[in-house]
């Protein structure tokens, strides 16, 4: 014979994606499989698993000479989710399979015969089907994921059942896309925070503008309730974010696969022994850290102080750039990482500086010190700061009324869509320009930010970062132009620690 | 730096006359300070919100009279005293338990600041040598030398124990008016000049005036200002929250009225998420 059988597969950098056509070549010669075409080790092994499993399956494995070309040649392939695609291909090449596969093959082979799922599913299907490409053959476990984005998921058991398939011998039908979610009752709700207006308040305006937020204060104060009541207030997931979102999910392997698609936007919250390597990811092949993992999310990071200092600083260019670049010999990874960034500290060591409940035994050197741990930059990027107090035992009592979190995210969209009317996502997103453009200050705002910039010598970015906030707290009462209570706030929330 | 001796004229006076002063006295700074009106402003380094407000309150007030304030550069209330004195646009003078330059080279952050501006605006002193790093014995003679150099010493705030309660005692000794700020009983902070105050060593210090009297300066005393804000932060610093509860002043105004105190110098963000007066 000696055709050559092509089969279509997708390779997977970072985010980053590339069809890859599987070709096989069988020609006489001594018995032998080679793959060419950039593969990594993964890829290099699965001559083994190939062997195996088309054997096992109950086929003929060719005793001549097979060579598999992954092109195009020049790029690096990763990873074992082409073993289908190569399978397929030396079926077909030595007439084992009689028509040719006409869709994306995307899995890893067991060595007797059976399909296994595969990191990235989602980028890999959404790729093929931008370029036209509607069916899919995956495994059972992807094909949630694959349907989910609106492609035709073959859900394949082995490779025998895939040959069957494709004979007409047995067909299987596609995978129904999953009905779409609800959002999880919150864990925390706003309304379980007793107390504590103005953290509250900062909590909103984090939420409604995408500012980031720094919550310090004394142990037991309910920093933590108030940044796991974040969630409970953010704006539901677009679509396009969703899929986005969980597309970084799928690369790092945490579909679940009855639910493939993210219903609420994503909470994450690594310890503070997190590696950096965890937090904005790496390695090689490299993997999304904890900051893509909460893109279209938040971020929350307990006890910011406890972080490794050069962890921390690593977030500099993720705030700043909303995505994460990962440099390595085989090119770089780009995975997005925006997010809103939620901190919680104490003020001091042990704790207690400014508790007027407890005793602060640090002296003040090493309070100074303390606060020294985070980094200027980093904190330049916190637009909010908030002190969290210790509400006294009698107001704990007290039943003061206290508003849902569903009535704050009333608000919040409501803001969300003033910023969406403008053409931008979030405030915390407006350009130096769209500040100029949509933060009119009235008399008193005027008087009062004039006052500040000479007082307190703001910088420009300074300046702008205070008037993006001041316009979400302004968004937030559905007001056009910036009243002085909203540029007291902004500057409240910046002054500290 | 310059070493002065007792038969210069530098000398200070103050340190001549209730017996021998250190021989030689360091200084990093200007001399002509020793010839002001001197007033010694000391107490722990622990102190409460309260016990930095008297402290600011007095050195500005002090300061801006004319007197130069004397006091250890130890952090808590020295060190409160000596940055209130300065910023009000007066003199201050630091004595040090150990050489300036030991102490310029161990030192590190707001005290090293605040000691560079000190050397601009009042000076240094120590009766150590420069390279003399500090042990625990050295600070005894230190509180001596801030009792002889202050015309009056004003304990603000001292625990039982605390090194200040030595400098009262040096004071006492040294035939120096001595005061104390009286706080509330069975505050911790307070437990010592209240002491003082009981036993009759310390006439009890109500504000500026009287402390100015002694030592030949004008310094009036604080009136009550009138401004709902201010008077309810006289009691202690507070949070937003808690200001907008006792003040009853809606959120959205008590922010902007906030924000204009602490821009006019006459509130402070005290960095703990409450806002104190600073006068």
């Amino acid at each position: 014979m000696g055709a050559v059988a092509k089969t279509l597969g997708c390779a997977l950098w970072g985010l980053e994606t590339a069809l890859v056509t599987v070709e096989v070549d069988v020609a006489n010669g001594l018995p032998h499989l080679a793959i060419v075409g950039l593969p990594d080790t993964a890829v290099q092994e699965a001559r083994e698993r190939v062997r195996a499993a088309i054997r096992n399956a109950g086929f003929e494995f060719p005793l001549r000479r097979v060579t598999v070309n992954l092109a195009p040649a020049e790029r690096k392939k990763e990873g074992a989710g082409f073993d289908l695609a190569i399978a397929l291909a030396i079926l077909r090449a030595t007439g084992q399979l009689r028509a040719d596969p006409d869709g994306l093959c995307l899995g890893e082979l067991a060595l007797d015969g059976a399909v296994r799922p595969v990191r990235g599913a989602m980028p890999r299907v959404r790729r093929a089907l931008a370029a036209g490409i509607t069916r899919a053959y995956v495994a059972a476990e992807n094909a949630g994921e694959a349907a989910a984005l609106g492609a035709e998921a073959i859900p394949l058991a082995s490779l025998r059942a895939a040959v069957d398939h494709l004979d007409g011998s047995s067909r299987i039908a596609p995978v129904l896309p999953p009905p779409p979610g609800r959002p999880p009752a919150w864990p925390v709700d706003l309304a379980d925070v007793v107390g504590q207006e103005t953290p509250k308040r900062a909590l909103e305006i984090a939420a409604a503008g995408g500012h980031n937020i720094l919550f310090v204060g004394p142990p037991g104060t309910g920093k933590t309730l108030l940044a796991r009541a974040l969630p409970s207030i953010l704006p539901p997931l677009d679509p396009d974010e969703a899929i986005e979102a969980s597309a970084v999910h799928s690369v790092a392997g945490l579909i679940d696969p009855e639910r493939p698609l993210l219903v609420s936007r994503p909470f994450r919250a690594p310890h503070h022994t997190a590696s950096r390597l965890a937090l904005v990811g790496g390695g090689t092949p490299p993997r999304p850290g904890e900051v893509s993992l909460a893109h279209a999310g938040a971020l929350f990071l307990d006890e910011l102080g406890e972080f490794h200092g050069s962890v921390l600083d690593t977030l500099r260019e993720p705030l700043e750039e909303g995505a994460v670049t990962i440099s390595r010999a085989g090119g770089a990874a780009t995975y997005p990482a925006r997010f809103v960034l939620v901190a919680a500290m104490n003020p001091c060591p042990c704790g207690h500086s400014g508790d007027p409940g407890a005793e602060c035994t640090c002296l003040p050197d090493a309070v100074d010190r303390y606060r020294a741990r985070i980094s200027g930059p980093l904190l330049d990027r916190i637009d909010l700061r908030v002190h969290v107090p210790r509400v006294p035992y009698e107001r704990l009592r007290a039943d003061e009324r206290r508003e849902p979190s569903a009535a704050v995210r009333e608000r919040v969209c409501a803001a969300r869509a003033r910023m969406a009317a403008r053409g931008y996502r979030t405030n915390a997103e407006l350009t130096v320009a769209g500040v100029r453009m949509h933060c009119p200050l009235d008399a008193a705002a005027d008087a009062l930010l004039s006052d500040a910039m000479r007082m307190r010598r703001l910088s420009a970015r300074g300046y702008h970062r205070l008037l993006r906030v001041a316009r979400t707290a302004a968004d937030l009462e559905c007001r056009d132009a910036i009243g002085a209570d909203h540029v007291a706030t902004a500057l409240l929330l910046r002054a500290l620690p | 730096m310059i070493a002065l001796h007792p038969s210069d004229d530098a000398y200070p006076a103050a340190l001549r006359e209730p017996g021998p002063g250190p021989d030689p006295l360091w200084v990093d700074g200007d001399t002509a300070v020793f010839d002001r009106p001197s007033v010694a402003i000391v107490g722990t380094r622990r102190m409460s919100p309260y016990g930095e407000r008297m402290a600011r309150e007095l050195a500005a007030a002090l300061a801006s009279a004319g007197a130069v304030v004397v006091s250890g550069l130890a952090p808590g209330i020295d060190c409160a005293a000596h940055a209130s004195a300065i910023d009000a646009g007066g003199s201050s003078v630091a004595v040090l338990g150990e050489g300036i330059t030991s102490f310029l080279a161990n030192s590190g952050g707001r005290r090293r600041r605040l000691a560079a501006r000190l050397r601009e605006r009042g000076a240094l002193v120590s009766a150590y040598a420069p390279v003399v790093p500090a042990q625990g014995w050295m600070f005894a003679k230190r509180n001596a030398t801030i009792a002889a150099l202050g015309r009056a010493v004003v304990v603000v705030e001292a625990p039982v124990g605390s090194g200040a309660l030595i400098t009262a005692a040096d004071a006492v000794r040294l035939g120096r008016p001595l005061f104390a700020v009286p706080g509330p009983v069975g505050g911790r902070c307070s437990e010592g000049t209240n002491a003082l105050i009981a036993s009759g060593a310390a006439r009890a210090c109500l504000g500026p005036d009287a402390v100015g009297e002694a030592i030949g300066v004008t310094a009036p005393n604080v009136v009550a200002s009138g401004d709902v804000v201010l008077d309810v932060l006289a009691a202690g610093p507070l949070d937003i929250d808690e200001l907008a509860r006792q003040t009853r002043i809606e959120q959205g105004a008590l922010r902007a009225r906030l924000v204009s105190l602490v821009l006019s110098g006459a509130v402070a963000d005290r960095g703990d998420g409450r806002y104190g007066r600073c006068r």
